[in-house]
């Protein structure tokens, strides 16, 4: 038989396999599996979602927030999708190499710009390639601990065994003059000439070598894509295209099975979340912006996400042959699979889903399990203390809700009772900054900065209730919707205009997750953007500056979940403080490590914590003494934090309206 | 094993205590009840029991503020029977010998192996519940128990003294044990069960006979603790507070 001819039939042969490996292998995946989950709620916004497409998928956008190695896989992306014509290129040339072994693709094959961009294309994949294993096998990020090493390095080869052997190919053409746009391809030709002197039969073998190479790299790449995060590739498009476009700080409704609230096994997860698990790259963004991560806590975001996309697979795999692997089905999701630490340890800090590339969410799968664990009572004493009192006194604290408003004893003059007359600013204190005597003084000092600048404000007294925000991430969501009925009631009676919080977690659920005719048309303020339109419109001035050096830190449930990051830097400028910034600040701040209900839980065995992390950031920029805060809860964090590493003499940790006070 | 659980509700010590104008019993009208802490172990203990060994939890209470809410999460919790004494409610003019004799008479009707109650309560002015129950209805009675193991009908015990002795027991059932604590720290219930419990499970109110106190010390007179003249308030915030006892152990020539 003639070389071409057989070698158009071992290409069909070998694409067949192929094609039907991978086919069978994304059936199981996509089709049967994700089968077995939970239909997704109706889209919608098609438009926004086709964006997001573009924009993340196409653009990378949120790869840039690591620059090089964004740039590196932008490239890489790129450069694959310039790259695939050519491959079709090889492809079809081997199928009709039996009649036509001087195949050419008709138009893109000779389009000379064409040409160019994919010369330049396959040089700058090999440099990005090379820069991507040096990050793997000689920087070795942190980030990258736990993913799967060999995998990665060997697609990483793959991709520069396919471009490295089509620029042999295209080079040996070059030199062998079959190829007519060869001023187009420089750097293809300047390969073709390392092969210059070489017998016109020995540039054949390598030719054919090169081939052969190219093919098999290319379609051993196309079956071994579904095994693993290269799926990526696939799953990218449809993980983007379906994500969620809610606000951030709104949970998905609570799923609930035969009355049983929470997730406990991975069919109980919708599609659409499936879908996540399979995206996720193991690219460990998440993993290195996780607090609970950095203080040694067993949770990474990724390895959560590894293992339930291994879960689904396996699972899938014992179901499907019962013989086989049946201990998988045997293995409890919430226990085994995700053990309750790793659930427990989760902040809530939403640095994990703003950091994924490919908008995995991180936090939502951790509260659904959580919700699980909650329904069968497993959760440490003190976080169970916590629930018992704040579905008994409304307040994690286990105090009276009638001593709820005490600090406002030693005030001068009455606080206005928000349910007995009717007032424009109805105050929602929230639990920390009512009964945590630790900070009292800074409410107080909240008072007398409303007082000064007239603002006609009330309170509810005993029948303000925990606004419920982290008992909801806890996963307790029965006594999430029993704080909100008793808020909801409360608020019924109050005549009001806007309501404002010092506490972002408070002013995240009141504004996004209450049930919209609580809060009507009415805005949901933060103390932070309530002084920041006093200071602008007049009614608020401030006469002295300040002068001091400060940072700021960003509430999680203020910056990243809400979006809220100037007005609290306008109002330090108008102190006339200096501020510097943090290396992790605005969307990138790090977590006082509270969030979620980890303030009520025991610490467990934990490496530094976040909070002191933090200190420390704060207190190595030069000449900054003060870290400004905008919530209670850092402000209890931070505090203590300062104090137990020996930095409290160097920091203050200080809310924002005390800096205003002082500047009155 | 069938095993019941009779409750009582104390005022929550997180409000202020009043004297009522008669100086003889607490003001009412600020009064808010709490299950008794130790009841809750009891409670846990009954639970792990019937975890093991099957058969049914009952639980008994008076009536009064909240009780419905201790019944349901209790029945939300695996107690298969909730038993609720109308007509008379904690707060009422009640001692713990009239408590007894109003439980013992159900105790008696559903004829449990064991009785399990919360070994004492803050507010037991007549002695505490579980001896005075177990006289009434004739059973053996062991308090400070913080360890039960059932086997062949046959009951040990582990009975804590103080000073941390432990002593082991065997105990002839039916009985009443005073529990101190429960294997287990009492598990969490999250509110949504309590809420199916509420839906779908009923109280069996039955109404209390005439109570009788008799056997119990009268009160004469209720005051709060007063300041004895050797004593010395120290006022100011922690570290204010912290500085001067240091400075008093000083004086004192204790450190």
């Amino acid at each position: 038989m003639e070389y071409h001819t057989a070698k158009s039939i071992v290409v069909v042969v070998l694409l067949l396999v192929s094609l039907a490996v991978f086919g069978l292998r994304v059936y199981r995946l996509l089709g049967a599996n994700l089968r077995r989950g939970q239909p997704n709620p109706p889209f919608g916004s098609w438009g926004e979602r086709l964006w997001g497409v573009i924009k993340f998928v196409g653009g990378q956008w949120r790869l840039f927030r690591f620059p090089a190695p964004g740039i590196a896989h932008f490239i890489i992306f790129w450069g694959f999708l310039a790259l695939v014509l050519t491959i079709l290129q090889a492809i079809i040339e081997g199928l009709v190499a039996f009649s036509n072994p001087e195949f050419v693709l008709p138009v893109v094959g000779s389009f000379g710009p064409l040409a160019l961009l994919q010369d330049l294309f396959a040089t700058l994949v090999v440099v990005a390639v090379v820069y991507a294993l040096h990050l793997r096998l000689i920087v070795r990020r942190q980030r990258f601990e736990g993913s799967h090493k060999a995998q990665a390095v060997m697609v990483l080869l793959f991709i520069l065994a396919i471009v490295v052997s089509l620029q042999v190919i295209a080079g040996i053409r070059i030199e062998a003059g079959e190829d007519t746009l060869a001023v187009w391809r420089p750097i293809a030709t300047a390969v073709g000439a390392l092969f210059a002197g070489l017998s016109a039969s020995a540039m054949e073998v390598i030719e054919e070598t090169a081939y052969w190479t190219h093919l098999a790299v290319v379609l051993a790449f196309l079956t071994e894509l579904p095994g693993g995060k290269h799926f990526h590739v696939v799953t990218s498009i449809p993980a983007v295209l379906l994500r969620n476009l809610d606000p951030p700080g709104r949970l998905p409704p609570a799923p609930e099975f035969d009355g049983e609230v929470g997730v406990s096994s991975i069919e109980q997860y919708r599609r659409r979340q499936m879908l996540d698990f399979y995206t996720c790259t193991e690219c460990g963004r998440c993993q290195e912006v996780c607090p609970a991560h950095a203080s040694g806590l067993p949770l990474s975001p990724k390895l959560l996400m590894m293992n339930l996309r291994d879960n689904l697979i396996q699972s899938g795999e014992a179901r499907r042959d019962e013989r086989r692997d049946g201990a998988v089905l045997e293995k409890e999701l919430v226990g085994d699979v995700i053990s309750d630490e790793v659930l427990w340890a989760c902040v809530t800090c939403f640095a994990c889903d703003q950091e994924c590339p490919l908008f995995i969410e991180h936090v939502t799968p951790i509260v659904d399990m959580r919700r699980h664990l909650v329904m069968e009572g497993r959760m440490d004493g003190m976080l169970q203390e916590a629930m018992a009192n704040l579905g008994r006194y409304g307040n994690s604290f286990g105090q009276s809700e009638r001593s709820r408003a005490k600090w406002t004893r030693v005030i001068d003059g009455k606080v206005k009772d928000a349910r007995r007359e009717p007032v424009e600013y109805l105050w929602f204190v929230g639990d920390y900054a009512s009964y945590n005597s630790a900070i009292t003084d800074v409410t107080r000092t909240t008072a007398e900065v409303f007082r000064h600048a007239e603002l006609d404000f009330g309170l509810m007294f005993d029948a303000e209730r925990n606004a419920g925000n982290d008992v909801r991430r806890v996963g307790e969501e029965g006594l999430f919707e029993m704080l909100t009925e008793a808020n909801t009631v409360a608020l019924e009676k109050c005549e009001f205009q806007t309501i404002v919080t010092t506490d972002p977690h408070t002013y995240n659920v009141l504004k996004i997750e209450y049930p919209p005719e609580v809060i009507g048309q009415r805005s949901v303020l933060h103390y932070s953007e309530l002084l920041d339109q006093m200071l602008s419109d007049g009614r608020l001035q401030l006469r002295r500056g300040l002068g001091y050096r400060v940072t700021y830190h960003d509430p999680c449930y203020l910056g990243r979940y809400n979006g809220v990051y100037d007005a609290p830097r306008r109002i330090i400028e108008a102190t006339g403080c200096d501020l510097i910034e943090m290396p992790r600040s605005g969307d990138r701040a790090l977590c006082c490590g509270a969030g979620g209900g980890r303030i009520w839980m025991e610490e467990g065995e934990t490496g530094e914590r976040p909070a002191i992390m933090r200190v420390k950031e704060a207190a190595a920029l030069a000449g900054v003494d003060t870290l400004v805060v905008t919530c209670p809860k850092d402000l209890v964090m931070f505090r203590d934090a300062a104090k137990s590493s020996g930095y409290a003499d160097r920091l203050a940790v200080r809310d924002l309206i005390e800096l205003v006070a002082e500047a009155l | 094993m069938n095993i019941v659980v009779p409750v009582k509700l104390v005022p929550d010590l997180v409000e202020d205590l009043e004297i009522d104008e008669s100086g003889i019993t607490l003001d009412t009208s600020w009064l808010r009840l709490i299950l008794n802490e130790v009841d809750e172990h009891a409670l846990e203990q009954a639970l792990l029991l019937k975890e093991a060994h099957g058969g049914t939890a009952s639980v008994i209470s008076l009536d009064g503020e909240g009780v419905d809410d201790v019944l349901f999460s209790s029945a939300a919790k695996g107690v298969d029977h909730l038993i609720k004494l109308t007509g008379l409610e904690f707060g009422d003019d009640l001692n713990n010998h009239a408590v007894a004799r109003l439980y013992g008479a159900i105790v008696e009707r559903l004829e449990p192996e064991l009785v399990l109650i919360g070994v004492q309560a803050h507010n037991d002015l007549d002695g505490s519940l579980g001896p005075l129950l177990a006289e009434y209805v004739g059973m053996p009675y062991v308090g400070y128990v913080s360890g039960i193991t059932v086997t062949d009908g046959k009951c040990r015990v582990l009975k804590e003294y103080p000073g941390g002795l432990i002593a082991e027991m065997d105990v002839v059932l039916p009985a009443v044990l005073g529990v101190q604590a429960a294997e287990a720290p009492p598990r969490y219930v999250a509110i949504s069960r309590i809420r199916q419990a509420m839906k779908t499970v009923s109280l069996d109110e039955q109404a209390a006979a005439d109570p009788d106190s008799g056997g119990g010390p009268t009160i004469d007179s209720m005051f709060k603790p007063e300041t004895g003249e050797r004593a010395t308030m120290i006022a100011g915030d922690e570290e204010e507070v912290a500085a001067k006892i240091v400075d008093l152990l000083g004086e004192l020539g204790k450190v």
